[in-house]
């Protein structure tokens, strides 16, 4: 029973998130499948592309915030004087909303995103976002990782081990492959795909909304072609513009959410 | 209504067998103690009961009534919501380490709402009349700005005080000192064993504590069999062990030693005097007992001992060197100087489940351990296994799956393995059944027979000052009566 549940739970979690992988097929594949008024109008394409963008910010976010919050994670906790410096650097940034951090980020390289050709310009966007995102998500993901690592050294294992002569350095490399450790990672990975996520089409929807195409950041998101085509709801428009992107969105934030929530049960 | 009913009820452990096919039931209003060796799974019956064990780790067979709801059929543990009508049917679990019950993100005076809506009141005057302490005092402080002891009162006052007619105690006095016990015993009597309309189930290895309550039926759990006894056993027949002397002399004296720490407060952080003004001196092949109320800076002693303390002031000297001067604070590593006597000391720590790896078996572990400095080898850890009462089968073993009793052994065990020169046990033989715990006495007389050890026990168990300390100092009066800076 408990086997046919988590099976359930892999291919329901494949399923919720597969916009993310069938992005990378060609759209050619799907042309058939679609109305011929969303290939000829470019849109099938665009929203491929946006998905495709979206999947290689989710996946270079993620890697890169992960080594960041692991390392600071592991700093905090080996030296207290170091955390508290962490802490008080990323209380400060996350006092400031994550739109705002984002803009900052693409302030120094706005006039390099205006002067370059379009392949550039994304490769940047790209670079300059992953790094945007990651500095928003760092401060609950840094804590997340820090306090239970810190509970198990300080009230748990650090007397025992320490008196066997143990490092706190080599303690606390143990403690973080435990399974409460594996388990807290694999819900702060969730947890930066999923805030990733929002930044990414919120961000894209308010460039597209404030800017239209002559924005920058150049930043193809699905958030930016629901904002292109948000007078598709409106008479006259077709819905399916606005609501196709949307639905894929929505299921992606749910596998997200599921893989947080299974994380959490499996820490319990 | 019948607030326990069990139908062939049994309990697995992956291939351990915890219970057998029981059927047992409880009428209400009755007051029940369970017994047993360590580790025959006493405490994970009443887990079973109050429903938080959990199924990836336990298997079950047969059913379970608890207040009149189904809690297990067919060997399957009902869904949260049938559990959830068992809670809100008055069931009321009290675990052995009450502490962990309260959210240390939570003032006490939060954690109290959360956890006995309503019953502030009662709490309040509860806690002034049996335990000296007034609420309001500590009501907007957080669970780790709070001692020990006071903690230990609170929360198992507010989990006594909630409103409910079945009451499941484990091993509640495990981390109580004899005073508080006293208190203790005095409230069960008179606020709970006296209510007929309160079913009250206890599982217990001290004998000295359930023969002061006044409790309708005893029950022994052994070989996953409860069965019912007629009469409570006898204590008298527990005979000393005699422990041989190896060689004697002044070993370890502490001079003018203090302790201090910082807790978090309303404005930051703020230093706390744990003891000041302790001279003491140890000497080798005697058994030390140091005592007193939780919270008075016994295991700070210990830990100031192993230089794993910040903030310790005076000199505490070891065969000519001063161990402060050697290691003034706790950076995470040792000073050269300081590591030839860390690989002379050991101590077995209060709560034993933390001192192997949490994700290997006993014996990935003790490798680790051994290379690490403590020393010893396998083989010497199964000999020292079979001397407190274990079998080498439980090297194999993973922490989780044993009990606390046996995770004591364990870590016992581990520290005769190393050899120490310096043994320091707090409380060694918490969760030990008394009949073993004089097994695990002998091993460790034994050993000191072979090793002049400096040997220093901290306990509040009469059991323990009684059959196994030769000398014993009450920490209070050694640090004299000191307020709290």
């Amino acid at each position: 029973m408990k086997k046919l549940y988590n099976i359930l739970r892999i291919v329901c979690l494949i399923v919720l998130a597969l916009p993310l992988a069938l992005a990378w097929v060609p759209s050619e594949v799907f042309e058939g499948l679609v109305p011929v008024s969303l290939v000829e109008s470019g849109y099938l394409h665009s929203l491929f592309l946006s998905f495709r963008e979206l999947s290689i910010t989710l996946v270079a976010t993620m890697l890169f915030a992960m080594l960041l919050s692991v390392s600071l994670g592991y700093i905090s906790v080996l030296s207290i004087r170091v955390g508290r410096g962490f802490s008080n650097v990323l209380n400060a940034v996350e006092s400031i909303p994550s739109i705002l951090v984002a803009l900052f980020c693409y302030a120094p390289v706005s006039g390099y995103l205006a002067r370059h050709s379009s392949a550039a310009s994304t490769t940047m966007s790209l670079i300059v976002f992953v790094l945007a995102a990651t500095v928003t998500t760092l401060p609950e993901a840094v804590r997340s990782i820090d306090i239970p690592l810190s509970d198990l050294y300080n009230r748990k294992y650090s007397l025992s081990f320490r008196s066997y002569g143990f490092t706190k350095q080599r303690i606390l490399a143990v403690l973080m492959n435990t399974a409460l450790m594996r388990n807290t990672l694999k819900r702060v990975a969730a947890g930066i795909l999923l805030k990733t996520l929002v930044l990414d089409c919120s961000f894209g929807f308010i460039i597209q909304l404030g800017f239209g195409s002559y924005g920058t950041p150049a930043h193809l998101s699905p958030g930016a072609l629901i904002a292109a085509h948000r007078d598709a709801l409106f008479e006259g428009g077709e819905p399916i513009l606005f609501w196709l992107p949307s639905i894929m969105l929505i299921t992606i934030s749910v596998a997200f959410l599921l893989m947080l929530n299974d994380s959490k049960e499996e820490t319990e | 209504m019948t607030p326990i009913s069990l139908h062939k009820f049994s309990i697995h452990l992956g291939r351990r067998l915890l219970l057998r096919d029981c059927n047992f039931s409880i009428e209400s209003g009755a007051s029940a103690v369970i017994m047993g060796p360590t580790g025959t799974g006493k405490s994970v019956f009443l887990k079973s009961i109050a429903g938080i064990l959990s199924t990836q780790i336990f298997t079950f067979g047969g059913g379970m009534k608890v207040n009149g709801f189904d809690a297990y059929s067919d060997g399957r543990k009902l869904d949260f919501d049938s559990w959830s009508q068992i809670a809100q049917s008055g069931l009321v679990f009290v675990p052995a380490e009450t502490a962990q019950v309260m959210n240390p993100a939570l003032t006490l005076d939060q954690n109290l709402a959360l956890l006995a809506p309503g019953c502030k009141s009662i709490i309040e005057q509860r806690l002034n009349d049996y335990f000296a302490l007034d609420f309001d005092a500590f009501a907007r402080l957080y669970p780790d700005e709070v001692s020990g002891g006071e903690m230990q009162r609170i929360t198992l006052m507010i989990l006594l005080s909630r409103s409910g007619n079945l009451i499941l105690l484990d091993e509640p006095t495990v981390n109580l000192d004899r005073n508080l016990r006293r208190h203790f015993v005095e409230f069960l009597n008179k606020e709970i064993l006296s209510a007929e309309d309160k079913t009250f189930l206890m599982v217990s290895h001290d004998l000295d504590f359930i023969k002061k309550l006044t409790l309708d039926q005893a029950f022994i759990l052994k070989d996953g069999n409860i069965q019912r006894l007629d009469s409570l056993p006898e204590m008298e027949s527990y005979e000393k062990p005699e422990a041989k002397k190896g060689a004697s002399g002044t070993a370890i004296e502490l001079q003018n030693v203090s302790q201090t720490y910082f807790k978090r407060g309303i404005f930051g952080e703020r230093t706390f005097t744990a003891f000041k003004g302790l001279n003491l001196v140890f000497e080798r092949s005697t058994i030390y007992g140091i005592t007193g109320p939780s919270g008075c800076g016994k295991s700070s002693m210990i830990k100031a001992i192993l230089r794993l303390m910040d903030g310790t002031k005076g000199r505490i000297i070891m065969e000519g060197s001063d161990l402060v001067a050697l290691k003034p604070g706790e950076s995470g590593r040792d000073p050269a100087a300081f590591k030839p006597f860390r690989r002379r000391m050991t101590v077995v720590q209060q709560d034993s489940r933390f001192s192997f790896f949490p994700d290997l078996s006993i014996r990935d572990s003790f490798r680790q351990i051994a290379a690490a400095g403590s020393g010893g080898t396998v083989e010497e850890l199964a000999a020292n296994l079979e001397k407190v009462g274990l079998t080498s089968a439980h090297l194999d073993a993973y922490p989780q799956s044993l009990s606390s009793g046996e995770m004591k052994r364990m870590d016992i065990a581990r520290a005769l393995t190393a050899k120490p020169d310096i043994l320091l046990l707090d409380e060694p033989f918490a969760h030990i059944d008394f009949e073993t715990r004089l097994h695990v006495m002998k091993a460790i007389s034994e050993y000191l027979a072979v090793h002049a050890t400096i040997l220093i026990v901290v306990t509040h168990e009469d059991f323990d000052l009684r059959y196994f300390v030769e000398k014993s100092y009450d920490f209070p009066e050694l640090v004299g009566q000191f307020a709290e800076e």
